[in-house]
């Protein structure tokens, strides 16, 4: 006997069951295509942006993102959960397809059937066993909603709605299959294949036929109904996430990462600058809100909303979406509201996190440049200081410009131009400025010139990178800043510039290119890394516990993770990592411009840091960002574990273990 | 109506001064440029005044070399409507009373029926400026303000007194006001404003043109102050020390009177 | 050499400021003569010729009308030098005063070395030896940069001066000094405190110090953070930027944004057991100590001083 089935059994290929059942199908999915379209007017209303070139990559990115789930997965328990229940329910679908295709296309014009013999029994076994993961990997996600209740993770009456709709359909499914085995497949073998289907059979049996029968044609066209309404809810609800999502793998940022536009500041006929109401971002910034499926794992790592501050990452970008549909001429900034938006500090832990490729830093930095350019606010007065400062002095500490160079009085430095030079270190403000960075400036000039490196800076004339700036919406100062800084780089003749602040090193990198600025930049870490390597830089192992911090700019913004860990190694580090490291990393505070800001709202961000430092019990806290050190520094004086914990950073630890003699001043600049 | 801000461009404070070849004034070399605070709070109120009455014309005023420019942009874009360089490369040497002759040879030309300006500058320090120009031009001039408001022809102001008390005054225009901080926030310039700022128009006078004032005093020389105790350090049990820093707050300071 | 002396009046009382013009004289080798707007019942200590004209009739603040009036002792008395108070009384009406007599001006006057009258430039950071090139010479002085080294005590022979005239503006009166909320950047001596204090009680101890020094107490970012004091009194670019004559840091490192908000000050006590701490930089004396202990005994010292 051939293994298969009789499909339509109990219900019959009639015209009668056919017409109505093709129809409903039709109308849903005319339905469901006609709301997509609205919704696309809506997006629509978003400014224009480029997301369709390169589009292998693209198509390579959603495939990828959609069949592997690996965004989702990167969420252990639920990530998996819901990976096996996708694949699952697609199995199901592809399963449900063939099953028309051969019932109502390939058999009925050609008589040509392939749900037969052995391809039937792994079909039936394959789908089955979809069918069961489905439903349990659904009960344990309806478990977690319901019964573990994840803080943050808010349900609403579309989510049970949801649950509801999908159990009962995957559990009607097994019903029909039940019965219709119940009638014709008891004591086969063929039943063994449909093992799931076998137990709901066995749990109907007793019943007489005719029963079910009956019983089997009304669960079927239940099964039916719920599969139209299935369909037609997906543009309504948040279902709607199995075409947004996958679609924003598609349209997902090609990089470089978190790199933000360029707003165009000779275009004369621009009236308004940033965003203050929803139709001045990107069709992409209302898109994303579709995309989202309030996931909240960008709310679990905002350090924000972690220190007691109103921003949640997911619901800004919902309230975007909402304004799009709901309220066009509502003020972004009023809606949105300012606490929330100045609260960010560009961390990308957010957007990093986020299994639907959303984008939120952009969204929150284009309507801080609107409040910043067209109505010059800032979050604080200290704020617009600091912005005046660096007007006037090239810094935002509002120090003395010309003094800028003179923490390298009397070390191997040379003077830009006045020497050639292996390399331009780009110092920045705070390790030119500050007094506790400017031991870590002195440090990495000093480990460089005992590799035999000669280190130039360019002094008095180095201006701020503009970093904060420019995350704070101040794009006028930024593009300033920029075009003075390049200028200088480039009459400087610097064939590679090191920076040791992350940000400058982002900035230089990513931002300045759109300015002409391409000379090689790397972070010190990379730099030391690499003088290690080739054996240039020796240093002595001595073993000590320490543990790591990972900037924001240098991890999740640059994926710089691996040569602090092997230069602290190198120094005989045992590194007890933090529960948050690396792509998990927490922010110190300082990112987004919020070096230059009060933090007045909520707990503060370095003090959570330092905490979980001092958890690991190792008595020295390493990073390598200027930013990090200061609001370390503070930090762990502000909860007070000064007797505990010893921010340092790497490069005056590397100091501390280096074999090699370094050379004097007057031996190696050239007078 | 006609307004007046004169404004001064100063070196940030913060620059590390040094005392030029001459020994009279200090070098312009490796100096930061910004707008006079006190002017800024100027600049800050007139141009509240102007968009309180809608109709009004807003000229600020700077004397100075090239890079006064820079700086009269900035006025410009915070809202001035005009600017006008009164081209002097030597103005850092004139006394108080031969700006205040610029000044007011030009306020004649204008008929402006308000002027505005800082209550001092902060390289100078003089505060006769303001009040001279006003004696000058024969008008009332009401200083050190830190509230202003104007209604038809009447300014009503508060003038602020040692201790923090403050004295209110009125008067009619034309007259001239001197800004004090806390007057007012200086708005920071919106980008729209500064793209406009651009095309503004920004006259250069030469300084011969306005007939200044010959010179009534001299700078003998210029120093710096005896830095006092400079970095010294005390070591020592708590009595001594309070016992060294007493003598100190009576040698080095006059807080105890 | 005669000076004209022009003496404060507020609020029904006479000014303090007298004494200091009275100790410029002396620091000028010259002879005094005094014009007052005030009254009777209120004389400075002052052994010479008192101009006196009446507030009640001449208005406490009436430049147009005070101007006249010292026209007119000057041109009776003929000083060469006209001294104000750098006050707001004195640098609104020096100037009115300058341009009448075609007299140049002295602002701020600090010192006199060597005959010659020293003047600030750039928050004191510089200063300048200036020479008059006009007959008669109008200076206002520093407060606080004569102080007497002995007090005068002495009844001045007092002429009356009628007044005549009215001013061109409109003087209505006072208002108070705002309460609560303090505005550090008018107090003329701060006494700071830092981390280093190591609790909050211990802010009573430098609030005692403020107050003996008749100053304001004031705090570092982090004891502010940590509600010991309220963010009123805040020095650094996040709270206040102050500039008084004497600051007096307690436990404070000196971070950096801490001490861009008060290196201005005029001199600069640190008090602290860290000898290499940033605040030595900007500090006139470090003294290195526990504070605790130094504190009180230098707040101690300073009340009988002042007693």
């Amino acid at each position: 006997m051939e293994y298969t089935r009789e499909i339509y059994w109990n219900i019959g290929q009639s015209l009668g069951v056919l017409l109505p059942m093709y129809l409903l199908a039709a109308a849903a999915v005319v339905f469901l295509c006609y709301q997509f379209a609205q919704r696309v007017k809506t997006y629509r209303q978003g400014q224009p942006l480029n997301r369709f070139d390169r589009w292998p990559t693209r198509l390579g990115h959603m495939i990828r993102g959609i069949l592997l789930q690996t965004k989702v997965m990167r969420e252990r328990l639920p990530g998996t959960a819901h990976a096996l229940f996708f694949w699952g329910f697609l199995l199901l679908f592809i399963g449900t397809l063939l099953i028309f295709i051969q019932a109502d296309f390939t058999d009925l014009f050609f008589d040509y059937r392939f749900l037969t013999g052995s391809f039937y029994l792994f079909f039936s076994l394959i789908l089955d066993l979809a069918g069961l993961i489905a439903i349990v990997m659904l009960l344990g996600l309806l478990f977690r909603r319901a019964l573990i209740r994840p803080a943050g993770l808010e349900s609403k009456t579309e989510d049970w709605l949801i649950h509801a709709l999908l159990l009962v359909v995957l559990i009607t499914g097994f019903v029909i299959e039940g019965a219709r085995m119940a009638v014709t497949e008891m004591g086969t073998s063929l039943a063994l294949w449909s093992p799931v289907g076998l137990v709901f059979a066995k749990g109907l049996t007793g019943l007489e036929e005719s029963t079910l029968r009956a019983l089997h044609s009304y669960i079927w066209w239940l099964h039916l109904l719920l599969a139209i309404v299935f369909i037609a809810l997906i543009p309504l609800t948040k279902l709607r996430h199995l075409f947004t999502t996958g679609v924003n793998y598609f349209l997902v940022d090609l990089g470089p990462k978190g790199l933000l536009p360029l707003i165009d500041l000779e275009n004369e006929d621009a009236e308004s600058f940033g965003a203050a109401q929803v139709q001045q971002l990107t069709w992409k910034d209302i898109y994303d809100a579709d995309a989202c499926t309030s996931c909240k794992r960008c709310q679990d790592r905002c350090p924000a909303w972690a220190t007691d501050k109103p921003l949640s990452p997911m619901k800004l970008v919902q309230q975007i979406g909402a304004m799009a549909f709901h309220d066009q001429q509502a003020n972004l900034p009023e809606t949105l509201e300012r606490d929330v938006l100045w609260a960010c500090t560009t961390c990308l832990a957010c957007q990093e996190s986020c299994p639907a490729s959303i984008e939120h830093v952009r969204k929150i930095v284009e309507v801080r440049r609107n409040l910043v350019l067209m109505e010059g606010e800032f979050p604080g007065h200290e704020v617009m200081t600091a912005m005046e400062h660096t007007e006037v002095n090239g810094n935002p500490l509002g120090l003395t410009f010309a003094d800028r160079g003179n923490w390298a009085q009397d070390l191997p430095v040379i003077m830009a131009g006045d020497a050639p030079a292996d390399i331009l270190y780009f110092v920045g403000c705070y390790a030119a400025f500050d007094q506790r960075n400017q031991a870590v400036a002195k440090a990495f000039v000093t480990l460089c010139a005992a590799a035999g490196i000669r280190v130039a800076i360019l002094g008095k004339q180095e201006k701020c990178c503009g970093e904060p700036m420019r995350k704070m919406g101040n794009e006028y100062l930024y593009q300033t800043l920029a075009q003075e800084n390049i200028e200088q780089i480039k009459a400087s003749g610097a064939a590679q510039i090191v920076t040791s602040c992350p940000h400058c090193y982002n900035t230089l990198n990513k931002d300045y290119r759109t300015f002409g600025l391409d000379l090689p930049v790397t972070h010190y870490t990379d730099y030391l890394a690499q003088l290690l390597e080739q054996g240039q830089l020796s240093l002595r192992a001595e073993s000590f516990a320490c543990t790591y911090h990972d900037s924001c700019y240098l991890g999740r913004h640059n994926g710089i993770y691996q040569s602090p860990r092997t230069l602290l190694h190198a120094a005989g580090a045992r590194i007890i990592e933090m529960a948050k490291h690396e792509a998990e990393s927490f922010c110190c505070g300082a990112g987004g411009g919020r070096i230059l800001a009060e933090e007045n709202l909520g707990t503060r961000i370095s003090e959570k840091r330092v905490a979980m430092a001092a958890d690991t019990r190792t008595p020295t806290l390493i990073s390598s960002c200027p930013f990090c050190l200061s609001m370390f520094e503070d930090g762990i004086k502000g909860v007070g574990l000064e007797q505990q914990l010893q921010a340092q950073d790497l490069a005056e630890l590397l100091l501390t273990r280096l074999t090699q003699a370094t050379p004097q001043t007057a031996d190696f600049v050239p007078k | 109506m006609n307004i007046l801000v004169c404004i001064k461009q100063i070196p940030d404070m913060e620059s590390r001064f040094k005392i030029d070849a001459a020994g009279t004034w200090y070098d312009q070399a490796d100096l930061a440029w910004r707008m006079n605070e006190y002017d800024e709070f100027a600049v800050e109120q007139a141009v509240q005044l102007k968009e309180q009455l809608g109709d009004a014309d807003l000229t600020v005023l700077s004397i100075g070399p090239d890079r006064t420019k820079e700086m009269i942009k900035k006025a410009l874009a915070m809202g001035a409507d005009r600017g006008v360089q009164v081209a002097d490369d030597h103005s850092h040497l004139h006394d108080p009373h031969t700006i205040a002759s610029l000044i007011a040879t030009f306020a004649r030309q204008h008929q402006f029926d308000l002027i505005f300006a800082g209550m001092q500058s902060q390289d100078r320090g003089s505060a006769q400026v303001g009040v001279l120009v006003a004696e000058m031009l024969g008008i009332p001039s009401l200083t050190t303000l830190v509230e202003f408001s104007y209604t038809d022809g009447t300014i009503s102001a508060k003038r602020e007194l040692e201790g923090g008390a403050r004295a209110l005054v009125s008067c009619t225009a034309p007259a001239l006001v001197t800004c004090q901080l806390g007057l007012n926030t200086p708005r920071y310039p919106t980008l729209p404003n500064i793209m406009k700022a651009k095309k503004k128009e920004l006259l250069t006078i030469p300084v011969g043109d306005l007939n200044p004032a010959d010179p009534q005093q001299k700078t003998i020389s210029m120093a710096f102050p005896e830095k006092r105790g400079s970095g010294l350090i005390l070591e020592g049990d708590a009595s001594e020390l309070a016992e060294r820093l007493m003598r100190i707050l009576k040698e080095k300071t006059t807080v105890l009177v | 050499m005669k000076i004209l002396l022009v003496a404060e009046y507020r609020e029904g009382k006479l000014l303090g400021t007298s004494a200091e013009l009275i100790e410029f004289t002396v620091r000028m080798d010259a002879q005094a003569v005094m014009f007052l707007v005030g009254n009777k019942q209120n004389l400075p200590q002052f052994d010479g010729r008192l101009y006196l004209a009446d507030a009640a009739q001449a208005g406490e603040f009436n430049p147009a009308v005070h101007k006249q009036l010292l026209l007119e002792v000057i041109a009776r008395e003929q000083p060469q030098l006209i001294a104000f108070p750098h006050s707001s009384y004195g640098w609104d009406l020096a100037p009115r005063v300058a341009l009448a007599l075609d007299a140049t001006q002295f602002s701020e006057v600090v010192d006199v070395q060597e005959g010659h009258l020293i003047v600030p430039v750039c928050n004191a950071k510089l200063q300048r030896r200036m020479k008059a090139e006009t007959e008669k010479t109008v200076v206002t002085l520093q407060a606080g940069a004569f102080t007497p080294t002995q007090s005068i005590s002495a009844t001045p022979e007092v002429i009356d001066l009628p007044v005549t005239g009215a001013g061109d503006i409109d003087f209505q009166g006072y208002e108070a000094a705002a309460a609560g909320g303090v505005d550090l950047s008018k107090a003329k001596v701060i006494v700071s405190a830092g981390r280093g204090i190591g609790k909050a009680e211990n802010l009573e101890m430098v609030a005692n110090l403020a107050k003996a020094l008749k100053g304001e107490y004031a705090a570092s970012r982090p004891v502010v953070d940590a509600d010991w004091t309220d963010h009123s009194r805040q020095v650094g670019t996040t709270g206040q930027t102050v500039a008084p004559k004497l600051y007096i840091a307690c436990g404070i490192s000196g971070a950096i944004q801490h001490l861009a908000g008060m290196k201005k000050s005029d001199f600069v006590i640190a008090i602290n057991t860290d000898k290499d701490a940033p605040i030595g930089e900007v500090a006139d004396v470090l003294a290195v100590c526990d504070l605790k202990q130094l504190i009180p005994l230098l707040t101690e010292k300073i009340n009988a001083q002042q007693a």
